[in-house]
């Protein structure tokens, strides 16, 4: 089996010939091969070529046409600042200096910021490696892409006080997400990877999550599917337990789980779903070798039996990892049987 | 003093009302209540018994913004010029560092220190170590706090207190918290305390200041 056919196995809870292992290397990529953070996430050949060469190295199935979770927002009109050997922050959010949303139009994937980079590295990504390996874009989830245009705190306030305008940021924010997640799949992205941390029940009640964001990340979803994505990929750190039993009514196909969600309590949550984690991303710079390994056997073992699993990091592999570390967990899930 | 009005502006603050907790606020000053005793008897008060809801499984974000924004509204109306209430149990520097973008965690630990008496000097987030050390210099706290989410930024974290003692300030507490810190240790990052949200940082403080806990 190739790693496309191996995840697909592992999304219908089939047999793969082994599990399927996805290292969510990002900005690691670049560290991996001594380039600048700052460039990295700047320029998609550059990113394209870091990611081939971190896939050569670790030898896992997947790779991410993804650079930060700035994209959207800047190409909506936010203003970053870009560090060397960081992640850029956003330095003015768009809509948070009063600007009114409604003479703000959803950016063309094709020409606004650094949307064509990142469709560019999709495109080689694709070309270079994808008739094999899993080639993942990225679009933010219209929750944490309505906090990322006006900033958290006041999108949070605005969900209280005016709902209703509330629920037309995520509008508009839900279609930056559909047009964007659209032009990757046209791009040749296998599928577009929806990133919604600010969803997460750290941050909102399930509630809320019910009303405010489910039925935004159905129109989402449903769109990628239309468009030909392979698979609905979400993507929601820190303690999601709560809210995992609604990710089907918003057709999640695969469910990302974080080091602190219990992988008992996903898979009762989520007893059809593919689930991918959850190894603590911290571990892969604090840990040894040996206890990436064990932590890996251990979820191997969990899951032997129910299938439906990608072994995984519980969310970004941040970029400072040790490799040997990333390393056991592939070889993790090569060798077991 | 009326008990039931003061119980009226506990209400609305804990019900995260702004505008209703500022009309409250209105009839306890016609009452002819002092600032002092609205800010310990009012919203202090509300802070502690938010404090003890807030257990680490029943964690109610929003309901701590809504309250801490309530607070926060209450304490501009009574100290219109943003000057603090008078006797502040002692001050606090915190940021977010230098790469690290996520400040909703700090913002809440500055609306619940604030609402309970400490005086918050907040240097932001994206804030360079340099001038967070900058910062407790100048304002003497009783420690100062780290909010950290994400793992880059742990090399910030452990020079913290070394940078801290090279200016003669090695005494001054150094507590932190975040998702990525709570990862870690205490010893590991070199600092006193890791706090586990903010309440658990309100409770080390309290404790270093010697306020008791009913
Ligand atoms: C919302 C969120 C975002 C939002 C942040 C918006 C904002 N302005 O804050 C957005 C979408 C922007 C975002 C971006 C990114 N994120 Co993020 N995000 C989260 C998420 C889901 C929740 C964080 C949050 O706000 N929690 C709610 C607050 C209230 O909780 P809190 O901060 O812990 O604070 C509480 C306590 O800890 C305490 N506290 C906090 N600080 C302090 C300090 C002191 C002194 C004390 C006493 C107490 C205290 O008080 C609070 C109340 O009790 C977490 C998941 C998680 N597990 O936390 C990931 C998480 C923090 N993000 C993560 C990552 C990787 C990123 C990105 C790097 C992704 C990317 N590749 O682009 C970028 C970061 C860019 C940057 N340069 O910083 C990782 C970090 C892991 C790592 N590698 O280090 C996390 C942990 C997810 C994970 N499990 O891996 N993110």
């Amino acid at each position: 089996m190739n790693s496309i056919e191996r995840i697909k196995a592992a999304l219908n809870f089939k047999q793969p010939d082994r599990v399927p292992v996805i290292a969510q290397v990002f900005g690691h990529a670049a560290i991996l091969a001594g380039v600048a953070l700052g460039d990295y996430v700047r320029n998609g050949e550059l990113l394209a070529r870091c990611q081939l060469q971190a896939l050569q190295f670790y030898g896992y199935d997947a790779v991410f046409a993804l650079m930060d979770a700035n994209v959207e927002t800047e190409a909506a009109g936010s203003i970053l600042t870009y560090r060397t050997d960081q992640y850029p922050i956003v330095k003015s959010a768009v809509l948070a200096n009063g600007t009114d949303l409604n003479t703000l139009l959803p950016p063309n994937p094709w020409q606004a910021g650094r949307m064509p980079e990142l469709l560019k590295a999709v495109r080689i990504l694709r070309q270079e490696a994808g008739d094999s390996v899993l080639v993942v874009g990225c679009v933010l989830g219209p929750m944490t892409l309505a906090t990322q245009l006006l900033g958290i705190e006041a999108a949070l306030y605005l969900a209280i006080d005016e709902p209703e305008q509330f629920a037309h940021l995520l509008g508009f924010a839900t279609k930056i997400a559909m047009r964007f997640g659209v032009a990757q799949i046209e791009a040749g992205a296998h599928l577009p990877m929806v990133f919604e941390p600010s969803a997460s029940p750290e941050v909102i009640p399930a509630p809320f999550y019910r009303e405010f964001v489910l039925p935004y990340l159905n129109q989402v979803f449903t769109t990628f599917k239309q468009a030909g994505s392979a698979a609905n990929w979400l993507h929601t750190a820190g303690p999601a337990t709560p809210i995992l039993h609604l990710y089907p009514q918003a057709r999640v196909d695969l469910a990302n789980i974080d080091f602190c969600v219990d992988p008992l309590d996903a898979m009762q949550a989520l007893p059809q779903t593919c689930l991918n984690g959850n190894i603590k991303p911290l571990a892969y710079v604090e840990a040894t070798p040996e206890e990436i390994a064990a932590e890996s056997s251990r979820l191997l073992k969990l899951f032997a039996n129910r299938g439906g699993f990608i072994l995984s990091s519980g969310c970004e592999i941040p970029p400072e990892s040790k490799p040997e570390n990333i390393a056991a967990m592939v070889t993790a899930a090569c060798q077991e049987k | 003093m009326n008990d039931s009005m003061m119980d009226l502006l506990v209400k609305a603050l804990l019900d995260g009302d702004q505008t209703q907790a500022i009309i409250e606020v209105g009839k306890l000053r016609e009452a002819g209540v002092r600032r002092r005793q609205i800010i310990t008897d009012g919203v202090e008060a509300a802070m502690t018994q938010l404090d003890a809801k807030c257990t680490v499984e029943q964690f109610n974000l929003l309901e701590i913004m809504l309250c801490g924004r309530a607070a926060t509204g209450v304490m501009k109306v009574l100290y219109p010029l943003g000057a603090p209430p008078l006797q502040t149990k002692a001050a606090v520097v915190m940021g977010t560092l230098e790469g690290d973008v996520h400040d909703l965690g700090k913002n809440i630990l500055k609306m619940v220190l604030t609402a309970k008496g400490y005086r918050v000097v907040d240097c932001g987030k994206d804030c360079s170590l340099e001038r967070l050390v900058d910062a407790v210099e100048q304002e003497a706290p009783v420690a100062a706090g780290i909010s950290g989410l994400i793992t880059t930024i742990i090399p910030q974290v452990r020079q913290m207190k070394d940078k801290m003692a090279e200016r003669g300030l090695g005494h001054i507490k150094v507590i932190a918290g975040g998702a990525a810190l709570k990862q870690a240790t205490a010893e590991s990052l070199k600092v006193d305390f890791i706090a586990q949200s903010a309440f658990d940082g309100l409770h080390y403080l309290d404790q270093i200041v010697g306020v008791r806990h009913e």
